[in-house]
């Protein structure tokens, strides 16, 4: 388990999508006619896929669990009460059973793209879209997301839509799968799909990247942003078992450009061995590589810490510098601590 | 944020949570729905559409939404 800190100060270039970055725009047209933001995800496929898996879901539902513990961690590093909680994209509701309770939590309202999901959470439970979320302005004290994010299409959208259901001084914290993930299945894909069809088809999401968090969270109005990473590795005893996972847990290809018609027999098992050949450990199994990219902001609020405007200074710099009480030559001193 | 029809009565379907109809806007318009428990569905008049409660779940999906004809009697949700 490796962690990458922040890369603060480095306002992200974005690798991924560049078209999606787009401002906001005010008001709200018609999915058919946002056409600005490049459609990479086929949603009705999501949807299907999580309705398909919410029958089973707590057989495959380890990762989002282990998720959302790390959530619950994190967010107990917060010295604040957070009455109202929005679990956005929520699966079987695990979150917010983790985080029932806790941290002044009175009332968790669980929404999820599949209907099915929904009503697996139990509780106050919605289906919704995580693009067009269906609450009114302010109404929640927290907005937590467990590994769901990565399949919106129009990620500054959601985040925006998620400042806007959160009150003043709200809270918003994600988990959602970033680029590193599935590296090792992507390069085996890729391999034997070149070898075998002698072309390459999506067939590994493609997800966000750090860098491109902080960004993310600027552009959507939220202050005091932090972005990080943590890899996740999981074992498995081979790519097929892999596979089976990916399916129960609802996440396998929705790519609007995959191929269609299926992969075929023959490419998963050139790729299932390849995978075995190169990243096989002593006792056989292969390892999977999970990245989970945490997002985290406040919506702006008079009591949160900000930089002072520039030109509000009351007291000359120089002055503190050269100060009387201060001799010259500690002030080249304490430049070299800088 | 959500107006109802009084009805009397619903049949023995599980019903919405009426802290979720507190809260609830048009996921299209973000503007008021009207709750009509015989029909089970969410209005938003100025979207035209009738959002579906399943078995006390909203169904806030665009997608899934019935849209409102210009005859009322589509409302009486046949």
């Amino acid at each position: 388990m490796t962690a990458a800190a922040p890369e603060s100060g480095d306002i992200a270039v974005p690798r991924w999508h560049p078209r999606l970055f787009r401002l906001p725009q005010h008001g709200y047209s018609a999915p058919m006619e946002n056409l600005e933001v490049m459609t990479v995800f086929d949603r009705r496929l999501v949807r299907r896929r999580r309705d398909r898996a919410a029958g089973r879901f707590a057989a495959f539902s380890f990762l989002v669990e282990e998720v959302a513990e790390r959530l619950a961690d994190r967010l107990s590093a917060v010295r604040r009460a957070f009455p109202r909680v929005l679990d956005l994209g929520c699966h079987d509701g695990t979150l917010g059973r983790v985080l029932a309770g806790r941290q002044g939590i009175e009332r968790v309202v669980s929404c999820d793209l599949s209907p099915a999901m929904a009503r697996a959470a139990g509780g106050l439970a919605v289906a919704a879209d995580e693009e067009w979320l269906p609450f009114a302005d302010g109404t929640f004290d927290l907005v937590v997301s467990g590994l769901s994010l990565h399949w919106v299409n129009d990620l500054p959208g959601a985040l925006i839509q998620a400042r806007r259901v959160l009150k003043p001084d709200g809270f918003f914290l994600a988990a959602m799968l970033g680029g590193d993930t599935l590296i090792e299945l992507r390069r085996c894909l890729m391999e034997a799909e070149l070898e075998i069809a002698g072309g390459v088809s999506p067939r590994v999401s493609p997800f966000a990247g750090v860098r491109d968090g902080g960004g993310l969270l600027q552009r959507a109005g939220l202050a005091l942003p932090v972005a990080d990473t943590e890899v996740l590795t999981v074992t498995y005893a081979d790519a097929f078992a892999l596979m089976r996972d990916l399916r129960g847990m609802g996440e396998t290809n929705a790519v609007l450009a995959r191929r269609r018609g299926g992969a075929g027999r023959a490419l998963f098992l050139e790729a299932a061995q390849r995978y075995a050949q190169a990243y096989a450990e002593p006792d056989g199994r292969i390892p999977a590589s999970f990245e989970i990219l945490y997002l985290a902001g406040w919506v702006p609020d008079d009591s949160q810490q900000k930089p002072m405007r520039p030109g509000s200074a009351t007291v000359r710099l120089a002055d503190v510098l050269e100060g009387p009480d201060r001799p010259a030559g500690a002030c080249a001193g304490r430049q070299g601590d800088g | 944020m959500i107006s109802e029809t009084k009805a009397g009565d619903s049949p023995a379907a599980p019903r919405v949570d009426a802290k979720l109809l507190e809260i609830l806007v048009c996921p299209l318009t973000k503007g008021p729905l009207h709750y009509e428990p015989a029909s089970q569905e969410l209005i938003s008049e100025r979207a035209g559409l009738a959002y579906p409660i399943r078995d006390g779940i909203p169904i806030m999906l665009i997608d899934e939404a019935r849209k409102l004809d210009d005859t009322a009697a589509s409302a009486e949700g046949v």
